[in-house]
């Protein structure tokens, strides 16, 4: 009891009354305000969860009552090709899009950390892309990337190169992707990077300068350890939302036009997510369309104990 | 502490099937006698949903006792909410189908049959296409709201140009194909037939078509192909009919006579390019006039080209009226009474054709001077094909081996893989499909 307590709050009792008494208190206030969350969660979330479980057992064509089906979901997916690359595919976008714009977003809050004028203006020209919708960054994007009106080609042809079809080119499509999603998220990670920053104490940039180290040394050696909470953090939220990325995919290849053709030119841009709402909505394969769902979940889950797990051996915490 | 968290969950569980008993209790209607409710549902746009309310008006005036409830979305919105509605039993009880759907749903036995009804109250003869929402089994599953059905379009301003002779109903595709030549213009002005003709940089198409209503399925099937069988669980894409129909294809998508879907790509929407002027023949349902009338083109329709053996193909989408199998007695005789009220007067026909939308169900009104005045000239095309019209091979998977045969022949369109690698790879595909639903 008394051992357990202590992990619970983790604050060391002053007496064991008095401990009881407070906790109680503050508990039954705790309760009541997470009260409604409580209730959202369990009729909306808990329901729908274990819900998506039961059919990824089942064949459920969302018209009909579903049937139960064992491990045939499962199996089949884990046959099927389209699957494969719609897991290659998201494995793929991860792998180029969480370091760069990792890595990018830091280097820009660094530089956007100073002390110069007009700051402001330039935080926020980079949060700009952030609160824009999809549908609008389509719209950007095809001035540059149509393959018969955009700029990126006529510059091309310019400079004497072969025009190119960009997001409709199977090699060419998950990068430009990559390199648009980097260009509307970097703004927000940078935001939580330059919270970071501002916790760093300055003494120690000063400590470092009497010392005579220069720009590129205080970053690596200052900035990046003392910040690796926050990075940290945006890895996990990148990784988990780059697993789960949708609508710039679904709107940029081809959803817009034709639901079904949704995952560009020979399924290059086919990610999981596509291929989960392809299944569920557009055709109808409900308990197939869950079975990816919780793939999926178990994937995120096994990444994100895995970051977490290895934190201890980068992250450091003051 | 054990009994205070018992205390608790209690409160808790309490709390939370209260809340449910709200949320439930909200929606249990109170039902009136004589009366009955009436759930319509159906999509429109701004201009359409008008429309449609005034008939709901006619309607009530005539059938006092029927409340219509309406429910209405746009096009993508209303089939995305109706496949949960239908799972949670809160379907409209007769809604608009978008032709392709009928068999989605029927096969599925969410509909009901309405083959006695149709039988009892509907004259057959009086009606253009009933026939395109019967089963193989011959049973029918909904009546016609208002046909599509496919011609050829022509830009006259850009035959004028090239001086060649307006398409007539005696072309084939070969002849299609020699005028389209004529009429593909690259950036500087040169035509296909030039030497010195530049086909990376089009600035007009030929001939424009787009996936399979507009597209392919026209070709494949007066070449004497086509995808499925007669029962339509069985893919016949593997035929040499179909390669000479993906033959002549894929040449003219080389020749950039016609753009590929990754040309298409490069318009705002697959069917800019005839409106937009960027092509001087389309393959286009009825609904396509409303664009190029809006757009002051110069245009006209005529008759699809003949395939190498002379026959016609057009194909034809009926949207229709369903009524859900939930609808029972005083409920179902309701919805059949929308049904017939719109398939049987003529002024809601008359007053649905003037919207420009699609060809009227009625033959009578089809046939009459409100239709077939205006813009284009020669409408009577669209009432002649219906001679040679047939679906696209529509079943309950219809939109999944829709997008696998893209899929395949697509990367044949592109000029990546083989006419017959393409084809061998969409058959394979396509009968997945086809076997995963219909042999369990």
């Amino acid at each position: 009891m008394e051992e357990t307590e202590k992990v619970r709050t983790g604050v060391q009792p002053l007496t064991p009354r008095i401990r009881r008494r407070r906790l109680n208190s503050d508990s039954k206030w705790g309760l009541l305000m997470v009260t409604p969350y409580i209730i959202h969660f369990i009729v909306f979330v808990l329901g729908s969860l274990l819900a998506s479980l039961y059919f990824s057992f089942s064949h459920y064509d969302i018209l009909n009552a579903p049937q139960w089906a064992g491990l045939a979901n499962y199996k089949k997916l884990f046959q099927e090709p389209v699957f494969w690359k719609a897991m290659w595919n998201t494995v793929y976008f991860t792998i180029l899009f969480v370091p760069l714009q990792t890595v990018l977003a830091l280097i820009l809050a660094t530089a956007l950390n100073q002390r110069l004028r007009g700051l402001k203006f330039f935080r926020l020209a980079h949060f700009v892309p952030v609160i824009s919708s999809w549908t609008v960054i389509l719209y950007v994007s095809d001035a540059i990337f149509n393959p018969r009106f955009g700029m990126a080609n006529s510059f091309l042809l310019k400079i004497g190169l072969e025009p190119q079809k960009w997001l409709q080119d199977e090699r060419l499509v998950i990068p430009l992707l990559v390199m648009i999603a980097v260009w509307k998220g970097i703004g927000y990670i940078m935001v939580i990077f330059l919270a970071g920053l501002q916790n760093v104490p300055s003494d120690v940039y000063e400590a470092a300068e009497i010392d005579g180290a220069g720009v590129f040394r205080k970053f690596m050696h200052i900035t990046v350890p003392l910040i690796s909470g926050t990075t940290f953090l945006v890895l996990i939220l990148s990784t988990i939302s780059t697993f789960q990325a949708f609508e710039q995919i679904y709107v940029m290849t081809g959803g817009a036009l034709d639901a079904s053709s949704a995952g560009g030119p020979n399924k290059s841009s086919l990610v999981l997510m596509i291929y989960l709402y392809q299944e569920g909505f557009t055709f109808l394969r409900m308990g197939y369309a869950s079975a990816i769902a919780w793939v999926l979940f178990v994937i995120l889950f096994i990444l994100t104990a895995l970051q977490v797990t290895l934190q201890k051996k980068w992250v450091h915490y003051e | 502490m054990k009994s205070q968290y018992k205390k608790w969950g209690a409160l808790l569980l309490a709390i939370t099937l209260l809340s449910a008993l709200l949320i439930s209790g909200c929606s249990t209607k109170g039902k009136g006698g004589g009366d009955v409710e009436l759930k319509l549902g159906f999509y429109s746009s701004a201009q359409s949903d008008e429309k449609m309310q005034e008939l709901i008006a006619k309607f009530q005036e005539k059938h006092p006792n029927i409340k219509i409830k309406t429910e209405s979305s746009p096009y993508n919105q209303f089939f995305q909410k109706l496949d949960t509605q239908i799972a949670a039993e809160s379907a409209p009880d007769v809604w608009l189908s978008d032709g392709v759907l009928v068999p989605k749903y029927a096969e599925r036995g969410v509909l009901k049959d309405l083959t006695e009804w149709i039988q009892r109250d509907l004259k057959a003869d009086d009606y253009y296409g009933l026939e395109f929402n019967k089963d193989a089994a011959g049973k029918y599953w909904g009546v016609p709201q208002g046909i599509q059905i496919a011609v050829l379009y022509y830009n006259k301003d850009m035959f004028d140009e090239a001086q060649i002779e307006y398409p007539t109903e005696a072309w084939n595709w070969d002849d299609l194909k020699a005028a389209a030549e004529k009429l593909t213009k690259d950036a500087n002005g040169k035509y296909a037939i030039d030497p010195s003709f530049d086909k990376n940089k089009i600035s007009q198409y030929g001939l424009t078509f787009f996936s399979i209503t507009e597209g392919w399925m026209t070709v494949l099937k007066s070449y004497g192909g086509g995808v499925l069988n007669e029962t339509l669980d069985q893919s016949i894409i593997d035929s040499p009919e179909n390669k000479a129909a993906l033959d002549w294809i894929v040449d003219g998508m080389q020749r950039e006579l016609l753009p590929t879907p990754s040309d298409l790509k490069s318009f705002q929407s697959n069917m800019a390019p005839f409106p937009s002027k960027a092509a001087a023949m389309r393959i286009g349902i009825y609904a396509r006039t409303i664009d190029a009338n809006a757009a002051g083109l110069n245009y006209d329709v005529t008759l699809l080209p003949k395939g190498p053996e002379g026959k016609r193909f057009s194909p034809v989408i009926a949207n229709s009226w369903v009524i859900n199998k939930k609808a029972e007695g005083a409920v179902g005789e309701a919805a059949w009474e929308w049904v017939k009220f719109w398939a049987t007067e003529d002024e809601v026909q008359k007053e649905w054709a003037s919207l420009g939308e699609a060809v009227p169900v009625k033959k009578s009104v089809a046939n009459s001077e409100q239709f077939l005045s205006g813009s284009p000239a020669n409408k009577q095309a669209f009432l002649d094909s219906f001679e040679f019209a047939g679906t696209l091979d529509v079943n309950a998977v219809w939109s999944e081996w829709v997008g696998k045969f893209n899929d395949s022949i697509n990367r044949a369109f592109e000029g990546e893989v083989s006419v017959e690698q393409a084809m061998k790879q969409a058959d394979q595909e396509v009968q997945k499909v086809l076997d995963e639903f219909y042999k369990k």
